[in-house]
């Protein structure tokens, strides 16, 4: 996992300045997503590595589902050069781990902060509006809250935004009481 | 141990009113993959170089290797419940053991947790064991001694408060006996002594407990146990965790001695450790800074001036010194002192005593080659008795060496090449010395007096120790005054003609 980071990123650098010198960074976002979905497909991995497809062929295949068939636009020539060359090096499973890192170097860009919220019982509008506030003072940047229901919390809320994460739920204070009482 | 109801309600009330419920932010991890105690960890994106990190279970790590994409950390404890995709979280703190007088008498493991079954520490303060040594500003030099009861090394390699002395040999050369003797010489002189064993078996460190208490040295010693059953990570640290303990001690302007016994396992758990984080290996596949690993301990030996003391015990202690002297012990394979381990620790140390399985055999022990152990520093700190006396031991070895190997091919000596070799002989054969008996000052001043001055010339070579042994003992029975007033204050120009008298005396039973 680590490893395929590191591997993953200077592809994603090239592609985010790529788009960013195009000013494309949604239509290569949207690209990137669609063909990191495509290679994890059941019906897409076997094809991968397949010495019974030849790569040329499979490039154009990626490249027509990944566009949605406007693999005429003015982008995809860019495109193709860049599945071709992942192609190339053998390293079209990174697409997934590509385009993460392509929307987080795209949502630094735009100072976006996704921020994942996992509550207990659902936000309310005006829970939402004031942690929003909150985190945007915290965190210095605009948030996108992702919110989602987990009933084993108990009460409370967990934020997590990358690897900040501020445990307010219940459950995590029950955790850390216990702890607390076994003395360690 | 057992506890009342009332007590256990207590408790809890004290760790609920101690219990922090307040939403905590931290940074978050995932376990990517455990081998051997090292986990890689995707994630911790804020972590620090060395800081604590929580795994599930209370089971802590620490952050080794800060990489790109993932920070390599040891797990400090059992790893196997560990699984991969576990979530990780910093703490925001470095390694802190307990430390104070509360440890003195107590066996605790390389994080500072009693081993022993007696109980909890109670222990007042912690300190991180990560520490940078004090400043050159700071430090005074060495001119007390640390007495270690043997009369081969306080006459020849005295031992100051504050120095560095390696003690080096092969296996089964007495190493941990000279370690374990200068702790039980303590007794008296108020010295605080931390004996760090790393890697050994677990019956040998059990071994040590058990004559350090029948000595009744337990109670001014601290053990700090990592046996060969630990895992690498604890045993790395705890020699770490000793010198922490014993900084408090200088701190607060008393001295204290601390035994890393041995830091050649030290170094090899380190080794593991580091290759484990796929850290480049380098000569005898240790890593880079295995340098860097002995030198920033052994530095935290120091002896420290009494502005330090004040400023460390803020303000309490007041016009005191303080100090921590360094044994550490290398053991070396077949006599080898240039592997990459003993040369490092050689030229870190302020001396070495090197011992020999030759002189072990032949019933020379301690077994120190007198000829390449030295001190270097410890001369400013010996007493004048020893030192004055001490001069012409050292010059006769040196003489009885030189000739000993020459007139093994010579049939028939002139006289005074003779004298030299049975001085030579006599002089090897006082420096024996039995385990777990130390020497006072002025008891190693009566033997050494005895036979520079030609008592024991007369003497056969092998009753010279029985000889030793009746002076001992008639100096005990009839001139106990002498003897104490030589302990009192140690110098040779007070007390050479009590010396004299009590060897005359003996002379004149007639006994030998």
């Amino acid at each position: 996992m680590a490893e395929l980071a590191t591997t993953a990123r200077p592809y994603a650098r090239a592609a985010f300045a790529s788009a960013g010198a195009a000013s494309q960074l949604v239509e290569w976002g949207t690209f990137l997503g669609r063909a990191a979905a495509l290679v994890q497909d059941p019906q897409v991995v076997p094809l991968i590595g397949n010495p019974r497809v030849p790569p040329p062929a499979l490039v154009d295949f990626l490249l027509e589902l990944a566009t949605a068939g406007k693999a005429s636009a003015p982008q995809a020539t860019q495109q193709r050069n860049f599945l071709q060359l992942l192609a190339d090096n053998r390293r079209l499973r990174l697409l997934p781990e590509i385009a993460a890192q392509f929307e987080m170097l795209r949502a630094e860009a735009e100072r976006v902060a996704d921020v994942d919220v996992v509550s207990a019982q659902e936000l309310t509008g005006e829970q939402s509006k004031k942690l929003q506030a909150v985190l945007e003072r915290r965190l210095g940047l605009a948030v996108r809250l992702h919110p989602q229901v987990d009933k084993s919390l108990v009460g409370g809320a967990i934020v997590r935004y990358r690897d900040f994460v501020v445990d307010g739920s219940l459950r995590g204070r029950i955790e850390r009481l216990g702890a607390a009482m076994s003395g360690a | 141990m057992s506890i009342k109801p009332s007590e256990i309600s207590d408790l809890i009330k004290q760790r609920i009113e101690r219990f922090q419920s307040a939403a905590e932010a931290r940074n978050i991890g995932i376990v990517v993959s455990v081998t051997d105690g090292i986990c890689r960890i995707h994630g911790l994106a804020d972590v620090r170089y060395g800081e604590m990190i929580e795994f599930p279970g209370s089971l802590f790590g620490l952050a080794l290797n800060l990489e790109q994409d993932s920070v390599g950390a040891v797990v400090l404890g059992d790893y196997k419940s560990i699984k991969e995709g576990d979530t990780v979280k910093t703490t925001g703190r470095i390694l802190e053991v307990p430390v104070g007088p509360e440890l003195l008498g107590r066996v605790v493991d390389g994080l500072g947790a009693p081993i022993d079954g007696k109980g909890p520490l109670n222990a007042k303060a912690t300190s991180p064991i990560e520490r940078v040594a004090p400043g050159v500003i700071y430090r005074k030099s060495v001119s007390q001694p640390v007495q270690t009861g043997y009369k081969a090394l306080d006459a020849m390699v005295p031992i100051g408060r504050g120095q560095r002395e390696l003690i080096i040999g092969d296996r089964q050369t007495g190493k941990t006996a000279l370690a374990i003797d200068t702790i039980i010489n303590q007794k008296s002189s108020g010295i605080k002594c931390i004996y760090v064993a790393i890697g050994q078996k677990q019956s040998s460190i059990a071994n040590v407990v058990r004559k350090l208490e029948e000595h009744g040295a337990m109670t001014h010693t601290i053990v700090v146990a990592a046996s060969a059953s630990t895992p690498p990570s604890l045993q790395y640290l705890s020699a770490y965790a000793g010198v922490t303990m014993g900084e408090y001690f200088m701190d607060i302007g008393e001295d204290a001695l601390i035994i890393y016994d041995d830091l050649s396992k030290q170094a090899v758990a380190y080794r593991q450790i580091a290759l484990l984080l796929r850290r480049p290996p380098g000569r005898e596949a240790f890593p880079g800074d295995v340098f860097y690993l002995h030198s920033r301990l052994l530095e935290r030996s120091a002896r420290v001036n009494e502005e330090y003391v004040e400023q460390a015990s803020k303000g309490r202690v007041k016009g005191r010194t303080g100090s921590l002297t360094g044994l550490p012990i290398i053991e070396t394979q077949a006599g080898d002192v240039t592997a990459f381990v003993p040369t490092n620790v050689i030229s870190i140390t302020d001396g070495q005593i090197f011992l020999e399985s030759d002189l072990f055999n032949a019933g020379i022990r301690p077994a120190m080659n007198a000829g390449i152990s030295v001190s270097r520093v410890g001369g400013a700190a010996q007493t004048d008795i020893i030192k004055r006396l001490g001069g012409g031991i050292r010059l006769s070895l040196a003489q009885y060496r030189e000739l000993a190997a020459f007139s093994q091919f010579a049939s028939d000596l002139d006289d005074a090449t003779r004298r030299q070799l049975e001085r030579g002989q006599r002089v090897t054969e006082v420096m024996k010395q039995r385990q777990y008996a130390p020497m006072s000052v002025a008891e190693m001043a009566l033997s050494i007096y005895a036979v520079n001055n030609g008592y024991m010339d007369k003497v056969d070579r092998k009753k010279v120790v029985e000889f030793e042994t009746a002076l001992q003992n008639f100096a005990r029975a009839s001139h106990r005054a002498a003897l104490d007033a030589i302990n009192a204050e140690p110098t040779l120009k007070k007390h050479e003609a009590a010396l004299k008298k009590i060897c005359d005396d003996f002379q004149s039973t007639g006994a030998y």
